[in-house]
């Protein structure tokens, strides 16, 4: 096990240095692996795992028996399946109206078309532009190709700044618009994304526009509704989605863009070769063709949502409007002395987000239970912080 | 020449959506064969499928046990898990984790590693043909690719390769080389090495043994020695083939940790799914005798396939894989056509030998008899004109 150790140990230094740069952060979910590495949890007891803004019931049984169904094709490579990696995007664009095979690109999770879309659409001469803070994976893939990066600050709601982004976006090769965004939770409606995307196309045509709705199925805004339409009759834009949120299939790899048909096949010219295994096909159809199972998820992570807001919010901790399954919530303190105070009685919270390391944490939802036994923790937690500093005062 | 396998699979794509026969079980003792299934796959009418050089009867029950087990996790995200089964192919090797970079198939760390070790000053050098990852993806990028011929055995012709390897980023040295499915002997393959550092030590060499597991002939070695100590010798591997997981997507690169640091810089473990994580944790602590038993199934049918053809006039190449590379004496796309027509799918052209030679994978024992018989027909045919 001396191996184990030690590769645990470097781990952990690597959580030390994301504290101060989030570079390590790329993929989607990656506190799940810097957890593992550093934070220490009871023995015994599961931790209740709300780090990482995975849907803690996983897929589904109609997912689960859809892999098993694949079983005997496990051997084939998933252009020879037959449910056939190919026939994926037509399935997915015939979910929206409008779209073709040609307007939708696969990817192993949408980290990995995101990760194109940055090395696609971007160089040393035609930056990024960025929300701070947000999905990381965009930076971080830009600072490794040298591609600058543009990072802008969100508004005081946590929020897109929309108007600084359009500023930013001006001679950028690539602008990401995370809406809802993580790790802030926040969201903006249609009416704003649809004005977003016309003004960036006026004034810098050639930027392209990502729009990631990684979140897209647990909002409940009325106002909001996705932008694909927008993506679909726009050059130079498109939306990215994933199955590792709502569709529960983190551990399954897999995520997809829709937009304007040049755009996604220039993606594709970057698209990793059989990156969905032939059961994940499977798996991913199922999934597809069961909406209510989604409509449930949604209605399930709203109620167990507005349970931690409120026990929070009793306590005195205001959280952000969240339309995602995390919330961001003002402690009034550091999120790290936190996290590893709850960490220590088994509940594993997000990782630090700064600037905002100072005041906020970000809390995944986990099930009804799972939450129960958080804002348990939370309560003590931040009971005895407070107890603390008053002492101090005196 | 176009190097393109994304078209390919996309015109395959089409035509492989028939029904394929579902429930293979595997020879060997493995996944036994029942009288039904045995007569459901030799059907006439069900699809054969001998074009991708997969393992027919894929990974066997204590895998796919294993993957079952995982299903309580599939909601979560498998960083973790990754660096679990990086571990577990490091004690495989004796290497160290540091050693080991875990992929989306060994197709992503071939992207990966032309990406690292090549330029647009210092492109790819491969033999013609070799497998094409390497070269569409240095296509993509806009590196320069050189192609090196075989030799009269179809093997590669390690003195032209050595001149062509001359200030370039990387060499794809596809060991068994697909699809001519010939291999190189240890000795020579060091002593290739040894000479590519001398005459252009920035040059990156990229050891491709996705077939190791198949290969019978005597002397061929793996370079993962070698590769742990030389900063510029970089091994793939594939769980796809000998192990039966074509369709869970994991594959690894093993070599000096800077080699593998500079891959894992530009592209990590992020698209390894939990599925094939599973598998894999399982495969590795299966007993050895059953991947010997693989090894053993698929020399013996190839053996059978081989002399048939042998037999008839038709000389395959010394075949190191569990696929064959035939001088069938006419296009391949004829003999392909032929045999499609009855429901038995062989390989795609691989110039520059498309006018001669065709490429069939094996399958099980029974499977090849069946295909024999169409060969049979497909064969009689007269060659249409050159």
């Amino acid at each position: 096990m001396s191996l184990t150790r030690r590769r645990l140990f470097q781990r952990l230094v690597t959580l030390d240095e994301t504290q101060l740069n989030p570079e390590v952060v790329s993929d989607r979910g990656r506190e799940a692996r810097v957890e593992f590495a550093a934070q220490a949890t009871p023995a015994g007891a599961k931790p209740v795992r709300i780090s990482s803004n995975e849907n803690p019931l996983g897929p589904g049984q109609h997912v689960l028996d859809a892999i098993v169904g694949k079983f005997p094709e496990a051997g084939r490579y998933p252009f020879n399946a037959t449910q056939n990696e190919s026939s994926l995007p037509a399935a997915i664009a015939a979910k929206f109206t409008g779209a073709k095979a040609e307007n939708v690109v696969m990817g192993a999770g949408s980290g990995e078309i995101l990760t194109n879309a940055v090395r696609a659409f971007t160089t040393s001469a035609k930056p990024l532009a960025t929300p701070w803070p947000s999905f990381e994976n965009p930076y971080t893939t830009a600072k490794k190709i040298g591609s600058p990066v543009r990072e802008v600050k969100l508004n005081d709601k946590l929020q897109v700044d929309v108007e600084k982004t359009i500023e930013a976006s001006k001679g950028a090769g690539l602008v990401f618009f995370c809406n809802p965004n993580n790790p802030t939770a926040t969201v903006h409606s249609h009416a704003t994304v649809a004005d977003f995307v016309k003004r960036v196309r006026a004034a810098s045509p050639d930027t392209v526009i990502l729009i990631d709705e990684a979140y897209h199925d647990y909002v409940t805004d009325p106002n909001y509704k996705s932008a694909v339409d927008i993506a679909l009759a726009t050059p130079n834009v498109f939306v990215t989605r994933t199955f590792s949120k709502a569709y529960g299939m983190a551990g399954l790899r897999i995520g997809y863009a829709i937009g304007h048909a040049p755009t996604i096949k220039r993606l594709n010219d970057f698209k990793m070769p059989y990156g969905i295994g032939t059961p994940h096909i499977g798996a991913m159809l199922a999934g597809i063709n069961n909406p209510a199972h989604i409509e449930q998820e949604r209605k399930r992570n709203t109620d167990v949502k507005a349970f931690t807001v409120k026990a929070l919010a009793d306590m005195g901790f205001t959280a952000t409007d969240s339309q995602a399954n995390f919330i961001f919530v003002n402690l009034k303190r550091p999120a790290a002395p936190f996290r590893d105070a709850c960490a220590a009685a088994g509940v594993l919270v997000g990782r630090d987000f700064p600037p905002y390391e100072k005041t906020h944490c970000r809390i995944s939802i986990g099930t009804m239970a799972e939450m129960q036994r958080a804002v348990d923790v939370f309560r003590k937690v931040l009971g005895a912080a407070t107890t603390t500093a008053a002492k101090d005062k005196q | 020449m176009s190097l393109s396998r994304r078209s390919f699979v996309q015109t395959l794509g089409a035509g492989a959506a028939g029904a394929w026969i579902g429930g293979r079980g595997r020879e060997a003792g493995l996944f036994r064969l029942d009288a039904l299934e045995a007569a459901e796959q030799n059907a006439a009418g069900s699809r054969l499928i001998l074009s991708s050089n997969e393992n027919p009867a894929g990974p066997g029950k204590a895998v796919l046990d294993a993957v079952r087990g995982v299903f309580s996790d599939t909601g979560r995200y498998p960083f973790a898990k990754v660096d679990e089964i990086a571990e577990l192919i490091a004690r495989k090797h004796g290497v160290k984790p540091e050693n080991v970079l875990v992929g989306s198939g060994s197709t992503q760390l071939l992207r990966t590693s032309t990406h690292v070790f090549c330029s647009k000053t210092a492109g790819l050098v491969a033999a013609i043909p070799a497998y094409e990852e390497c070269a569409g993806y240095a296509q993509l990028m806009g590196y320069p690719v050189t192609g090196v011929k075989l030799n009269s055995d179809l093997k590669m012709d390690l003195d032209a390769l050595l001149g062509a390897s001359k200030g370039a980023g990387m060499v794809f040295y596809c060991n068994p080389n697909n699809p001519v499915a010939t291999a190189i002997g240890g000795k020579a393959t060091r002593d290739y090495i040894a000479a590519v550092h001398k005459s252009s030590p920035n040059t990156s060499i990229l050891v491709d043994e996705a077939y190791f597991e198949y290969a019978t002939m005597p002397g061929y070695e793996t370079m993962v020695p070698l590769a742990v100590t030389d900063p510029k010798v970089v091994v793939a591997r594939t769980f796809s083939k000998a192990f039966g997981m074509a369709g869970l997507r994991v594959g690894y690169a093993i070599g000096h940790k800077d080699a593998i640091k500079k891959m894992s810089d530009w592209d990590g473990s992020g698209a390894v799914n939990m599925l094939g994580v599973a598998a894999v944790s399982a495969a590795l602590q299966l007993d050895p005798a059953v991947l010997a038993a693989e090894s053993k199934r698929n020399t013996e049918a190839r053996a059978f396939t081989m002399k048939w053809f042998s037999d008839r006039g038709y000389k395959p190449t010394d075949s190191q894989t569990n696929f064959i590379f035939v001088d069938i004496k006419r296009t391949a796309a004829e003999f392909r056509a032929a045999c499609a027509a009855e429901n038995v799918m062989v390989g795609r052209n691989f110039p520059p030998y498309e006018k001669s030679h065709a490429r069939i994978s094996i399958g099980t024992m029974a499977e090849m008899q069946r295909a024999v018989q169409t060969f049979e027909r497909a064969l009689a045919k007269p060659a249409a004109a050159a």
